[in-house]
C-alpha cells in the first residue's frame, strides 16, 4: 500500500501572539476591577470624569469578557482547532488581521468607554463604529476557521470543534441581532428596539454572551485540554455529545431569568426560569465528565500545578451552572436580583471557571510554544493559591453583601413599615465587605503577576531559534483508498464510493452548522416573536409621552456617565419596592425608551419614581457633591455637569432619529434646540428662585435635572385619566 | 401585571408549551442516536483525537518523533 503523506506545520507564532494578549489584558481588566472595587469602598478615588464607576465599571467587564476571555479563547482555539484537525490555519494573514483587528477593538473600547461613549446595553456597550469592527473580525475568524475545517487531514470532529462552531456561529448572531441600532452622530446611536423589546433582546444577548462567549468556548478547551494534561481521553465521548447538544438547545432559551418581576410578561419569564432549571443537568454532566477524566489520575493532581487549575475551574463551572438555574427561580431572584449576589455569581464563573482554565492552558501550553521547560512550577502552584484564595475572599464577601443587602431591602418592622426606609442604610452597611473583596481581588492579581513573572522568565529560556515541527498526516481524499475496499475488482465501485464519501463527510460539518444555527434560531424566534408580536399589544398609557428635547439630552447624559450602572429604573411588583419607591413599573412606560434603562444592580436607589421627589436645587447639590446631601453616599461627584456646556444644536439630530424610529416628536423635530433652550432657562430660573446658583441655563446639568425629574411622572399624571382604561384593557 | 394579561388572552403562552414539548422530542432523540449501540470503536476513536494529534513537544522541550504513530494508514472502516 503506497500512501502519500502530506507535511506540513503548525502555526504556533499566532497562539503565542494571543497568550501574551490574553495575559496583559486579563491583568488590565482585573487592574480595572480592582480600581472599581475600590471606588466603591473609597468614593473619593472617582477622582475624574472619565476615572469614575459608572465609566469604568463597562470598561472592566469588557475587558475581561472581550479581551482577556475572548483571547483565551482564540489562543486555544487556534492551538486545538490545528492539531485536531491536522491541518494548519487557512491563512496565517487572517489570523494576523484577526489578532491585531480584536487588539485594536480592544483599545478602543479603553478609549470610548471612558470618554462616556456607550450604548448603555451591558456587555454591548461599545458603539457602533466599534461593533462594525467587531462584526468584520469576527467575520475573518470565521472564515479562517471554517478554511481550516474544510482543508482538514481528520475525516471526524472532535467534540470541541463543535463546540467553537457554536460559539462562532452564534455568537455572530447574537452580536448583530442585539446591536441593531440607528446612529445620531459618529458614537451615538439608539437601539431600533424600545423598553420591554429592547430589554428582552439584551437579556437575550447577555445570557447567551455568557453561554456561548464564556461557557461553549471554555467547554471546547475543557474537551481538549483537560485530556491532554490527564493523558487520557474524556471519560464519556458519548456524554460530552450530549452536554453540547442540550446546551445549545436550552441555553437559548434562559435569557428572560435575568427580567422577572420585571415588566416582562408573566409567560416569558416562567419559560426562562423552565428551561434554566433544565440547564442544570447538562451542565453537571459536562463537569462529571471533566473531573471524571481524571479517573485513576488523581495523584496527578497533587503535583501538576495545570490540573490543579483545571480541576478548580470545573469545579466553579459546577458551582456557577447549579447556582444560574437556582437565581433564575422567581423566588430566589426576588431576593437576589439587583443585590450584590449576582456580581458574586458572575465571579465565580469569571475567575474561577474563565479565569482558572484560562491559566490551567497557559501553563500547559507554555513549555510547548517556547520550546523549553518552564521557569518554575513552584511559581505557578504559588499562583495557584493565591487566586484561589483570592476567590474564597471575594465570594465570601460579595455573597454576604447581596444576602444583606437583598434581606435589608424586604424587612419590614413590627409595625409593618420598611425596617431600613434610608436606601443609605442597606449601603453602608456593605462598606467592610468592599474591602474585604478588594483584598480577594489583589491577592488574585498578586497571582496573576506571579504568573507574568513565570511567562517572562519561561519565554527568556526559549532556544534561539523556535523549532517548527513538520508535521505528516495522510490526506482526506485518499480515504479509503481501493484496496481498502477490496482489491482490483473493487477499484472502480471503490472510487466511486470514495468520491461519495468524500461529498459525505466534506458536507458533514456544514450540515453541523446548519443544525446548530436552526438549534438556536428556532429558539430564539420562539423566544422572541411574541415579545415582538405584542408590540401593538403593550398597553400604552395615554400620559406616556416622549421626552422633551432637553430631557432627551439628558437622558444621554444619564447614559453617557454611566448612571445605569449604579442605578435601576424599574420598580418591581413587590410590597417592599413599592412602599419604598411607589407604583411597580409598567410595561408601557417604556415605550419611548431606545435604548431602556432598567439597569441590573442597585448600588444607588431605583429611580423609577424620581421625578418630583425633590426639588431641581436638590438635584443639582446633590450631583454637584451627593455628600454635601447624604453624608455617606458612594455616588460619584459629577461637578462637571456643572460647568460643562450642553451642546444644544446637537439635540436636534438625536430628536430627529428618534423621530425616525417612531418616536412621535411632532413640532420637535423642527425645532428642538429652541425648544430645549426655553425649558432650560425657566429650569434655571426655578433653580434660582430655590435659592441656587444662576447661570445654569446652557449648563449640561438642567438637562440631566430634567430628565430625573421626568421620571415616573407621566404615570403619575395619568394615574386619574387613564385608570379606567388600563382596567378594561386588562379584564 | 396588565401586559401578562393581555398576552395570555391573544393565547401566546401557547408558544412556550410548544416549544417545551418540541425541546423534549429533541433531546430523546439526540439521547437515543448518542447512546445507540454499536458504535464503540467510533466513540473510541473520537475520544482519542486530542492525545493523538501529532507534534507534541514534551516539557523538555524535545519534539516526540512518532510521527510513524501518526502517518499509519490505520485503515478505519467507517460505518456511518
Amino acid at each position: 500500500m503506497n500512501l502519500q503523506l502530506d507535511s506540513f506545520k503548525y502555526d504556533d507564532t499566532i497562539v503565542r501572539k494571543f497568550l501574551v494578549a490574553t495575559f496583559v489584558w486579563g491583568l488590565v481588566g482585573m487592574l480595572v476591577g480592582l480600581i472599581i472595587a475600590l471606588q466603591l469602598a473609597v468614593p473619593a478615588l472617582n477622582a475624574a470624569p472619565w476615572f469614575s464607576f459608572g465609566r469604568l465599571r463597562p470598561l472592566h467587564t469588557n475587558a475581561v469578557i472581550f479581551a482577556f476571555a475572548g483571547n483565551a479563547f482564540f489562543m486555544g482555539a487556534y492551538y486545538s482547532t490545528q492539531r485536531l484537525l491536522k491541518a494548519r490555519m487557512f491563512s496565517d494573514a487572517l489570523s494576523t488581521a484577526h489578532f491585531w483587528g480584536w487588539q485594536l477593538i480592544i483599545v478602543s473600547a479603553a478609549v470610548t468607554l471612558p470618554m462616556g461613549l456607550t450604548q448603555a446595553k451591558e456587555y454591548a456597550e461599545l458603539e457602533w463604529p466599534i461593533d462594525i469592527a467587531i462584526a468584520v473580525v469576527w467575520v475573518i475568524f470565521a472564515v479562517n476557521f471554517f478554511g481550516t475545517i474544510a482543508r482538514r487531514r481528520e475525516r471526524h470532529l472532535y467534540v470541541a470543534i463543535w463546540f467553537y462552531i457554536a460559539s462562532i456561529v452564534t455568537v455572530a448572531l447574537l452580536h448583530i441581532m442585539n446591536n441593531l441600532s440607528i446612529p445620531a452622530g459618529p458614537f451615538k446611536s439608539y437601539s431600533i428596539y424600545a423598553g420591554v423589546q429592547d430589554a428582552f433582546m439584551q437579556w437575550w444577548y447577555g445570557h447567551n454572551a455568557v453561554a456561548f462567549f464564556l461557557t461553549t468556548p471554555f467547554l471546547g478547551m475543557m474537551y481538549y485540554f483537560m485530556p491532554k494534561a490527564a493523558e487520557r481521553p474524556v471519560f464519556s465521548y458519548r456524554l460530552s455529545i450530549l452536554h453540547f447538544w442540550t446546551l445549545v438547545f436550552l441555553y437559548i432559551w434562559a435569557g428572560p431569568h435575568h427580567l422577572h418581576y420585571t415588566a416582562l410578561p408573566e409567560w416569558a419569564s416562567t419559560v426562562g426560569m423552565l428551561f434554566s432549571v433544565m440547564l442544570w443537568m447538562p451542565s453537571w454532566g459536562g463537569m462529571v465528565n471533566g473531573l471524571l477524566t481524571l479517573r485513576g489520575a488523581w495523584h496527578k493532581v497533587v503535583e501538576d500545578p495545570v490540573l490543579k487549575f483545571y480541576v478548580v475551574a470545573i469545579t466553579a463551572y459546577g458551582m456557577a451552572t447549579f447556582e444560574g438555574p437556582m437565581l433564575s427561580v422567581k423566588a430566589v431572584n426576588g431576593l437576589a436580583h439587583y443585590t450584590d449576589w449576582i456580581i458574586a455569581h458572575v465571579h465565580t464563573g469569571a475567575l474561577g471557571w474563565n479565569g482558572f482554565l484560562t491559566f490551567g492552558m497557559i501553563y500547559w501550553l507554555m513549555p510547548r510554544l517556547f520550546q523549553t521547560k518552564l521557569h518554575s512550577t513552584k511559581l505557578a502552584e504559588a499562583h495557584f493559591w493565591f487566586a484561589t484564595f483570592g476567590i474564597i475572599l471575594y465570594a465570601a464577601a460579595i455573597y454576604s453583601a447581596g444576602l444583606t443587602q437583598g434581606l435589608m431591602w424586604r424587612a419590614f418592622d413590627e409595625t409593618g413599615r420598611l425596617q431600613f426606609p434610608d436606601f443609605i442604610e442597606t449601603t453602608v452597611r456593605l462598606i467592610p465587605m468592599y474591602w474585604v473583596r478588594a483584598l480577594g481581588g489583589t491577592l488574585y492579581i498578586v497571582g496573576m503577576l506571579i504568573c507574568g513573572y513565570n511567562i517572562l522568565m519561561t519565554w527568556r529560556s526559549r532556544p534561539a531559534v523556535l523549532e517548527e515541527p513538520i508535521i505528516q498526516a495522510p490526506p482526506l481524499r485518499r480515504r479509503p483508498t481501493a484496496e481498502e475496499l477490496g482489491g482490483t475488482a473493487g477499484a472502480h465501485a471503490g472510487q466511486l464510493s470514495g468520491l461519495a464519501f468524500h461529498r459525505r463527510w466534506e458536507a458533514l460539518p456544514l450540515t453541523f452548522t446548519v443544525w446548530v444555527v436552526v438549534a438556536v434560531v428556532v429558539a430564539s424566534l420562539f423566544e422572541m416573536l411574541p415579545t415582538f408580536l405584542i408590540r401593538s399589544n403593550v398597553p400604552t398609557i395615554a400620559s406616556v409621552k416622549p421626552y422633551t428635547p432637553l430631557e432627551l439630552a439628558g437622558r444621554d447624559l444619564y447614559i453617557r456617565e454611566g448612571c445605569f450602572n449604579c442605578h435601576s429604573q424599574m420598580v418591581r411588583p413587590l410590597r417592599h419596592e413599592t412602599e419604598r419607591y411607589g407604583e411597580y413599573s409598567k410595561p408601557g412606560e417604556f415605550i419611548y425608551d431606545h435604548p431602556f434603562l432598567w439597569g441590573s444592580r442597585r448600588i444607588g436607589p431605583d429611580l423609577a419614581r424620581e421625578g418630583g421627589k425633590y426639588n431641581d436645587l436638590w438635584h443639582v447639590r446633590h450631583m454637584e457633591d451627593p455628600r454635601a446631601i447624604t453624608p455617606r453616599s458612594i455616588m460619584p461627584p459629577y461637578a462637571h455637569l456643572l460647568s460643562g456646556r450642553l451642546d444644544f444644536e446637537g439635540i436636534q439630530k438625536r430628536v430627529d432619529v428618534m423621530a425616525m424610529l417612531g418616536v412621535p416628536y411632532g413640532d420637535a423635530v423642527k425645532h428642538a434646540p429652541q425648544m430645549a433652550r426655553a425649558q432650560a432657562r425657566q429650569m434655571a430660573a426655578a433653580i434660582v428662585e430655590q435659592g441656587g446658583q444662576a447661570g445654569l441655563e446652557d449648563r449640561e446639568i438642567v438637562a440631566m435635572v430634567a430628565y430625573l425629574q421626568r421620571l415616573g411622572r407621566d404615570v403619575k399624571r395619568g394615574a386619574v385619566a387613564t385608570t379606567g382604561v388600563n382596567h378594561a384593557g386588562g379584564q | 401585571m396588565r401586559l401578562s394579561d393581555v398576552v395570555s388572552h391573544s393565547g401566546l403562552s401557547f408558544y412556550a408549551e410548544v416549544a417545551l414539548v418540541l425541546f423534549l422530542i429533541a433531546f430523546v432523540a439526540i439521547a437515543i442516536w448518542i447512546f445507540r449501540p454499536g458504535r464503540r470503536s467510533e466513540m473510541d476513536h473520537m475520544s482519542r483525537l486530542p492525545l493523538d494529534d501529532g507534534a507534541s513537544a514534551s516539557l523538555d522541550g524535545t519534539s516526540s518523533s512518532d510521527q510513524a504513530h501518526h502517518g499509519a494508514p490505520a485503515p478505519r472502516r467507517t460505518n456511518r
